[in-house]
């Protein structure tokens, strides 16, 4: 797997993303894929949800309910750069403007924009076999006049 | 192939991570570019010049002057060097804005570097408030100052 190759393949991953394409973005993942949203944490009284699991189980319901939730989504690529490791880092932004509910955030129509870090892996046979996601949930809740960290 | 720490620009990463480390923050800003661009995106900082930096890093060693930094990876991209880390300690003076209540923190942190010739020009953070919030009490954004339980 060649660097070039690696991002090449990420590169098609944020473009079916910014074109709703949730299946064609799991499709781009290995079967056992592995995935962690770092700031998914939803608190309740007797455990923490958290992002992390697999792309099929956790991923895609992910991005399915952001897709719902955010008619409007898209995302913006601003660096993508790779080794011949099969790593992928990428900078982008994800925006939208919120139509549903979004965990406790209650939807008021208002937009985000949002910094994101991602990292990849990205396997010799040419699929996505790890991705882990950071941002700043607390820039995008305010943006969505959500004011209650929990 | 795993990643070599002891050259190039993943060796001038691991330097600036063992300062940090260290708590020695100027040995850490000694290693960038005085133009050093600096985006952490949790705080809104977006400036050039090692000051902002040394701020950042001062600020965070200040407030938590048992800070435990646990490097779980670094993924060298050319002359990008990211590093997944985790930072852990407990407050004791106010950060962020938030008031000391002596809380604990563990928060997994992203951090890519720029490096030129052994030097970092480029330095963006990114971590969740939101998560670093919840672990000092903090309950709304809008009043980060006011926080839940005791305060010390």
């Amino acid at each position: 797997m060649s660097a070039s190759s690696a991002c090449a393949v990420v590169t098609e991953f944020f473009d079916r993303y910014r074109a709703h394409d949730i299946d064609g973005m799991t499709d781009l993942c290995s079967i056992n894929a592995d995935f962690s949203y770092v700031p998914f944490e939803l608190w309740g009284k007797q455990r923490v949800l958290r992002g992390d699991g697999k792309v099929g189980t956790v991923g895609k319901a992910i991005w399915t309910g952001f897709v719902t939730s955010f008619p409007n989504l898209t995302n913006t690529v601003h660096s993508i750069t790779g080794n011949d490791d099969g790593d992928v880092v990428v900078e982008a932004d994800i925006a939208g403007t919120q139509q549903l509910a979004w965990g406790f955030i209650a939807p008021t129509g208002q937009q985000f924009s949002e910094p994101h870090l991602f990292v990849f892996h990205v396997d010799d046979g040419g699929l996505i076999d790890a991705v882990t996601g950071y941002w700043d949930n607390a820039g995008t809740s305010r943006q969505l006049a959500h004011n209650e960290v929990d | 192939m795993p990643t070599t720490l002891t050259a190039g620009p993943a060796a001038t990463t691991k330097t600036f991570l063992d300062a940090l480390a260290e708590h020695d923050v100027a040995a850490a800003v000694g290693l960038t570019d005085p133009q050093v661009a600096v985006v952490v995106h949790p705080l809104g900082v977006r400036a050039t010049g090692r000051a902002a930096l040394q701020t950042v890093l001062t600020d965070l060693v200040t407030a938590f002057p048992d800070l435990l930094l646990t490097v779980r990876r670094v993924i060298v991209t050319g002359d990008v060097v990211t590093a997944l880390l985790r930072v852990e300690g407990t407050q004791a003076a106010a950060y962020a804005g938030v008031v000391n209540q002596e809380k604990h923190i563990d928060l997994d942190q992203a951090w890519r570097f720029v490096i030129d010739d052994g030097v970092i020009t480029a330095v963006s953070a990114y971590w969740c408030q939101q998560q670093l919030y919840r672990r000092l009490a903090v309950k709304r954004f809008d009043q980060v100052a006011i926080v839940g339980g005791e305060q010390s």
